[in-house]
């Protein structure tokens, strides 16, 4: 009996909160914003695989992977944003905060007041764009 | 009797004493004195004018959620705003294979001196537009690139590019936005509309003119001439890549004029036949 008494306990050590929490800590390679007006976490490494969520400028996003060492598959970190554990483009995730439009001119933008299937569209659009930048060789 | 008016007589000029004292505690100007003794004044305004100081702060960024975008940071967000509300006519949204232009167009930039320049290219699955760049913030262009159209043509990512290049000297002379009327737009830019509503009309009716400048009316001769004669200029000195301009407006040309779908693009682009004769030497006369 002391036995199964001691195994419960040991079992429910392993499984409890603060330890589950620091395991999710330990996971996280750093903490980032994303930088885009909208954007998808997708399930899967490519943009056009499923969105999870649709997520504005600024939101915090927690980078999966070792301390220092993300996660990266295909040109995406894999990321934990709310409840969903997914994919977000390297580009579109800054270490810092950013100046989003939305907060720049936020009366214009309320303006504005995308719909839901817009901010979906624009996430999107930052999906589809191919991006460059000419430079002074 | 007697008494009673000595009691008195002595009781007035304890009467007239006391109201004296009442005085000098009422007194404010010893209040003042001792206030300003002690410093408690200063200390009062400096409190009065930081409050002061706090209040207009508070009225300050308050403000500051009203302001209107300047034309610097109008157009990207506008054009990508009209690309949002268009996604369904202009189908966008949709699975294609990465073609290498953006790399491409980036080295042709590159080449002609072009630098720093954010270049944004999105595919549309549809023939009602064959390729555009829309406005867009000082040093960044939005493109869009019709697939069916590359795919009809069978173009090289190198003709592509040379089609962007054109689109790019359309927004760098800024040749749509003389087209469009946005006068209206123009006063806000850089203002600040607090206590006041922005007309709703005027967003609706810019989003009405993108769609009648890309979609009907297009680019004037003259400003094709001026575009023509401006890769004219750049490519020149690079015989290879003038040939390559050359041939795709003859491409373009055959296009036109033999596919029903595309000739819209001749309103857009006046006109490929014109350019060619632009571009090519004059002939010489024979006497």
């Amino acid at each position: 009996m002391e036995s199964l008494i001691k195994l419960i306990l040991i079992f429910s050590l392993f499984f409890s909160p603060s330890i589950l929490g620091k395991k999710i800590r330990k996971n996280i390679a750093f903490v980032g914003y994303y930088k885009n007006l909208f954007g998808h976490i997708h399930k899967n490494p490519s943009r056009y695989s499923i969105s999870l969520s649709t997520i504005g400028c600024n939101h915090p996003i927690k980078v999966l992977g070792k301390k220092g060492s993300p996660t990266i598959k295909n040109d995406f970190y894999h990321v934990h944003v709310g409840p969903y554990k997914g994919y977000l483009k390297i580009n579109d995730i800054s270490k810092k905060r950013v100046k989003c439009y939305q907060n720049k001119y936020p009366r214009y933008f309320d303006h504005i007041n995308p719909s839901l299937t817009e901010m979906y569209h624009w996430g999107k659009l930052y999906d589809l764009y191919n991006q460059g930048k000419s430079k002074i060789k | 009797m007697k008494i009673i008016f000595l009691i008195l007589m002595t009781l007035i000029p304890l009467n007239f004493a006391q109201s004296a004292k009442e005085k000098e505690v009422v007194n404010f100007k010893n209040i003042r004195d001792v206030l300003k003794n002690d410093g408690l004044l200063e200390v009062d305004q400096k409190k009065k004018a930081a409050q002061n100081e706090a209040i207009k702060d508070e009225e300050l960024k308050k403000r500051k959620l009203y302001n209107f975008p300047p034309e610097n940071d109008f157009w990207t967000f506008f054009s990508e705003y009209w690309l949002v509300k268009n996604a369904t006519i202009l189908k966008w949204d949709f699975r294609k294979p990465d073609y290498g232009v953006v790399k491409a167009f980036t080295i042709l930039l590159e080449t002609l001196g072009f630098y720093e320049k954010k270049i944004k290219v999105l595919y549309v699955n549809t023939p009602n537009i064959t390729h555009y760049a829309l406005p867009s913030n000082p040093g960044e262009y939005v493109f869009i690139i019709s697939l069916p159209f590359i795919r009809t043509m069978d173009l090289s990512k190198l003709e592509i590019s040379l089609m962007l290049l054109e689109d790019l000297l359309r927004i760098d002379e800024k040749h749509f936005l003389e087209n469009i009327d946005y006068k209206e737009v123009k006063k806000l830019f850089g203002t600040n509309f607090y206590g006041d509503k922005i007309n709703e009309k005027i967003i609706s009716d810019l989003l009405e003119r993108f769609d009648l400048q890309i979609f009907d009316k297009g680019f004037t001769f003259k400003q094709q001439f001026a575009i023509t004669k401006r890769i004219d200029g750049l490519l020149k000195s690079d015989q290879k890549l003038w040939n390559t301009y050359y041939l795709l407006l003859k491409k373009i040309d055959d296009l036109v004029k033999s596919n029903i779908m595309y000739q819209k693009h001749l309103k857009i682009y006046p006109s490929p036949e014109m350019q060619i004769n632009w571009l090519s030497p004059p002939k010489k006369r024979e006497y």
